[in-house]
């Protein structure tokens, strides 16, 4: 073979498989344009994993940028991007007077991850790690608007007959940047407690005159469990609990159990869901979560919700009916695939009611069709093929709380989140472990440890340095030995004018001979003015 | 001087001036001449470098202008509803139309006036352990190092700053409010004037994001005082031995009055990098919107962090709030940035004809 030969077979090779390749391109672009998106960083961890899934699955290319829910509505308005990604809707009356928000073009609010607002902690009791905290809404309520400042608050010993509460300040943990973690907790509160919280529905949630502010989840769940966070309560996604090893909080529900946010008890939070459908309201198709709030199923972790997909109905901006085949095929894949992943997020899988409420806004999408919204052809892990919303395999499977959960004497051990340490029984009644098993009837209260002697004693109570100060007695006793204990102001002893004189001589050291030493020198030379002592 | 000239002498005793006339040829002939411009006639390549020259000069003013301007434009109808309250209010809610940028601008000053007193002697020493005490490799080496510690990404510095100093730096908060509580910056109390002594008292303080923005800065001023430093002549340097200084002696009498200009321009583009520093603030700082004298307390802020979190969730109003925030850091930034550079350019011109 002369290289000559060589060279036009290597070319004409590199021009087949370009030609393949050129080929192949247009094929795959028909299927599926780049739809890009912004908006929420909540949902950000869910769909940048679903975003990586389409595109190694299916060849889909979606763009998301999660610069903050507001600044997404903002840029959907502006017509530049295919979807947005919001925990809150439109907003047609701002409060501070700003233009209202009037997207140009028709648009679908499509639920798309759902979670719930976990409470993690950080309390310890006689020197162990508390992890089964049980608190209800107006307690919570009053922790973040700054009513409750106190560990040992009698709300809170009511709900925890178990503990016995130090007497330890709280710091409640809000996030410094605006989230959806604030605006869903926030709607909660207004919506179950409008009369202690006014502020309404906050993605910048107002720091409390006894809190902390701190950016982003990982900031605040950082802060917690740092050794300094002792006493510290914070609102965070489930899963930052977990990654940390810390507990979160059992909330009070109205089926009168406590209840903590897996993705199980969110899920079937959920399913009574509504979407308001009065086309004349304001918030059309947005979420009323009143039910959620107030399911009875003993099952439900009350504070839950889920963000939106805002997605356009009408052709416009950037978007074209060929982007919205693109656009229905990656909203089915979340609404069914994509909830598989769900719960490995942090997040909650959304249940059938949901997803059917979802599919029926993929219909409004321009170029979407009805492909692939079949509900007995989704793979959501919450129904199988036949289920209804009102009989599915989520309503029939998920766990019972123990029975050591309802509100009464009796407060379960066993931890929470990560931390699955038992928590001694400290204060009154006696424990019970939650059984994390099977459905039905749910785990007896077996007393895995029963009270001590003279149940309500105090337990031991350590100082910051783990010192033992004073080993039970009554509760009231070790608790105020507690108490962060006050410094006189002007007690103005040895220790201090010593240490001010260490400090002087420390500078002196430094700064005088420096100052000093051309001084002497000239002063020791022969002939120098100021030995002689003569007047001037 | 041209051919022709008259040549006065004054090494003259008395008042008689000796004419000298050196051309062979009578001056009256000459025809009169135009006087010889002055103006040189550019080549094609100076043309070319001139244009390229001013035209970067003027696209980076240009683009100082816009900014300065796109920022006035848009924060317009903030300034309008606050008005002259916007730099004497200290709360911060656009909903409400109540925001000011008082306790913001006070936050931001108490961090980089922290950073600055813990950076300027870091930095101080440091160059001159670089510049008078280290000799061969060691020197190449370790300036190196401080060149490539100015280009670790802030995030990282604040990352640092809240895993692993915040914990560490909480003793130290506490045994400096205890004993030095009597000096009022130093005191951690409360609203009824008791002392704090819980952990959570310390945290998140301007004290702590001082300190992290102060390590940030120290390799910027380490630079530039070395180079400074480096700069002072050699011969004053031997005379300063010659005349039996020790090495201190010689620093005091030699290298730090020639870097004088260095120092002073190097805290000051430090201080400059303070003032704008997001990131490391951000994570750090517990925003408050209240002036807090206590350093270290928990709680203060930073125009630029105020920015960094708000701009998320802001309406339309409320951008256009943090626009007057940023257009006011702007302008105080430029200030002292022109400042610095106006001082290091005075001290690189005349320090060698000082002293």
């Amino acid at each position: 073979m002369t290289p000559f030969t060589r060279r036009v077979r290597l070319i004409a090779a590199v021009g087949a498989l370009l030609m393949a390749v050129g080929i192949a391109m247009p094929a795959h672009a028909a299927t599926y344009e780049v739809i890009s998106g912004a908006g929420s960083t909540w949902s950000q961890n869910a769909l940048d994993q679903w975003r990586r899934n389409v595109a190694s699955n299916y060849g889909m290319t979606v763009n998301y940028d999660g610069q903050g829910s507001s600044a997404g509505r903002r840029t959907y308005i502006e017509g530049k991007i295919d979807f947005a990604v919001s925990e809150i809707p439109f907003q047609t009356r701002p409060e501070d007077n700003s233009a209202p928000e009037v997207p140009p073009r028709g648009y679908a609010y499509m639920p798309i991850v759902a979670g719930g607002t976990a409470f993690m902690y950080h309390l310890n009791i006689g020197g162990k790690r508390v992890s089964n905290l049980r608190l209800s809404g107006v307690t919570i309520t009053k922790i973040f608007t700054g009513a409750i400042t106190k560990w040992n608050d009698p709300a809170i010993t009511a709900d925890n007959p178990g503990l016995a509460m130090p007497d330890k300040a709280i710091v409640p943990v809000v996030r410094s940047d605006g989230s959806g973690s604030s605006a869903q907790f926030s709607l909660w509160m207004s919506k179950q407690h409008p009369d202690l919280w006014t502020a309404g529905m906050r993605s910048q949630f107002p720091t409390p005159a006894n809190g902390k502010a701190q950016s982003g989840s990982s900031g605040v769940a950082g802060y917690v469990s740092q050794g300094y966070g002792e006493g510290a309560i914070t609102y965070v996604e489930y899963s930052y609990a977990l990654e940390s090893g810390f507990p979160v909080a059992k909330v009070l529900n109205k089926a009168d159990y406590y209840v903590e946010p897996t993705a199980d008890s969110v899920a079937v939070a959920l399913l009574r869901a509504q979407i308001n459908t009065n086309s004349g309201s304001a918030d059309y198709l947005t979420q009323i979560l009143d039910g959620v709030y107030n399911s009875a199923d003993p099952r439900t972790y009350p504070l839950s919700s889920y963000s939106y997909m805002i997605v356009p109905t009408q052709v416009g901006g950037v978007f074209t009916e060929k982007k919205g085949a693109t656009l229905g095929a990656f909203a089915s894949y979340m609404l069914c695939e994509g909830q598989q992943q769900a719960e490995d997020l942090g997040y909650s899988p959304l249940p059938m009611n949901l997803v059917l409420a979802g599919f029926d806004q993929i219909k409004r999408i321009p170029g979407a069709g009805a492909a692939g919204v079949d509900p007995n052809t989704c793979n959501n892990p919450t129904f199988k093929p036949g289920d209804s919303p009102s009989n599915n395999q989520l309503a029939l499977t998920a766990a019972q709380p123990a029975a050591c959960d309802k509100r009464g004497p009796n407060q379960c051990t066993t931890g929470t989140a990560g931390a699955p340490q038992e928590t001694p029984v400290s204060g009154s009644g006696t424990g019970g472990a939650a059984t994390n098993g099977t459905g039905g009837t749910g785990g007896a209260g077996a007393g895995a440890e029963t009270a001590a002697p003279g149940a309500g004693a105090g337990a031991a109570v350590y100082d910051e340095n783990g010192n033992l100060i004073s080993d039970g007695g009554s509760a009231v006793a070790g608790s105020a030995v507690a108490s962060p204990f006050t410094l006189d102001d002007d007690s103005w002893g040895w220790q201090q004018s010593a240490m001010l004189g260490a400090v002087l001589l420390l500078l002196a050291a430094v700064v005088l001979p420096p100052f000093l030493s051309p001084r002497l020198r000239r002063a020791n030379a022969p002939g120098g003015q100021s030995t002689n002592g003569a007047p001037r | 001087m041209p051919i022709g000239a008259v040549v006065t002498d004054d090494r003259t005793l008395g008042d008689t001036t000796t004419t000298v006339i050196l051309a062979d040829e009578a001056p009256e002939s000459r025809p009169p001449q135009e006087p010889r411009s002055l103006v040189p006639r550019p080549s094609r390549s100076d043309v070319v470098f001139r244009s390229v020259a001013f035209s970067a000069g003027g696209v980076t003013v240009a683009i100082m202008l816009a900014v300065g301007l796109f920022l006035s434009i848009r924060a317009g109808s903030a300034i309008q509803v606050a008005g002259l309250d916007f730099l004497f209010e200290q709360k911060w809610s656009p909903e409400t139309g109540e925001f000011g940028i008082a306790a913001v601008l006070f936050g931001t000053i108490m961090i980089a006036v922290i950073a600055i007193c813990i950076s300027v002697p870091l930095a101080l020493g440091t160059s001159l352990l670089i510049s008078e005490v280290m000799s061969g490799r060691l020197k190449q080496w370790s300036i190196t190092l401080v060149d490539l510690m100015a280009a670790v990404p802030s995030v990282v510095f604040g990352l640092w700053g809240v895993f692993f100093l915040q914990e560490g730096i909480i003793p130290v908060s506490r045994w400096i409010s205890t004993y030095f509580g009597w000096i009022p910056f130093f005191a951690v109390t409360d609203q009824e004037g008791t002392a704090l002594t819980d952990a959570s008292a310390f945290t998140s303080s301007a004290f702590i994001a001082g300190i992290v923005v102060g390590l940030m800065v120290v390799p910027t001023q380490t630079s530039i005082m070395r180079e400074a430093f480096m700069q002072a002549p050699a011969g004053e340097r031997e005379a300063a031995y010659a005349l039996g200084s020790t090495r201190w002696g010689m620093i005091g009498a030699v290298v730090l009055p020639f870097g004088r200009g260095g120092i002073i321009g190097g805290t000051m583009l430090g201080l400059g990098r303070a003032l704008g520093e997001t990131i490391a603030v951000y994570m750090i700082i517990s925003p408050i919107f209240a002036i807090n004298w206590q350093v270290l307390k928990t709680g203060g802020n930073s125009v630029s962090a105020l920015i960094a979190l708000r701009y998320g969730e802001a309406s339309e109003f409320a951008l256009s709030a943090l626009m007057a925030a940023g257009l006011v850091l702007f302008l105080i930034t430029l200030v002292i940035n022109f400042a610095a550079s106006s001082i290091v350019a005075r001290s690189r011109s005349g320090a060698e004809s000082e002293a």
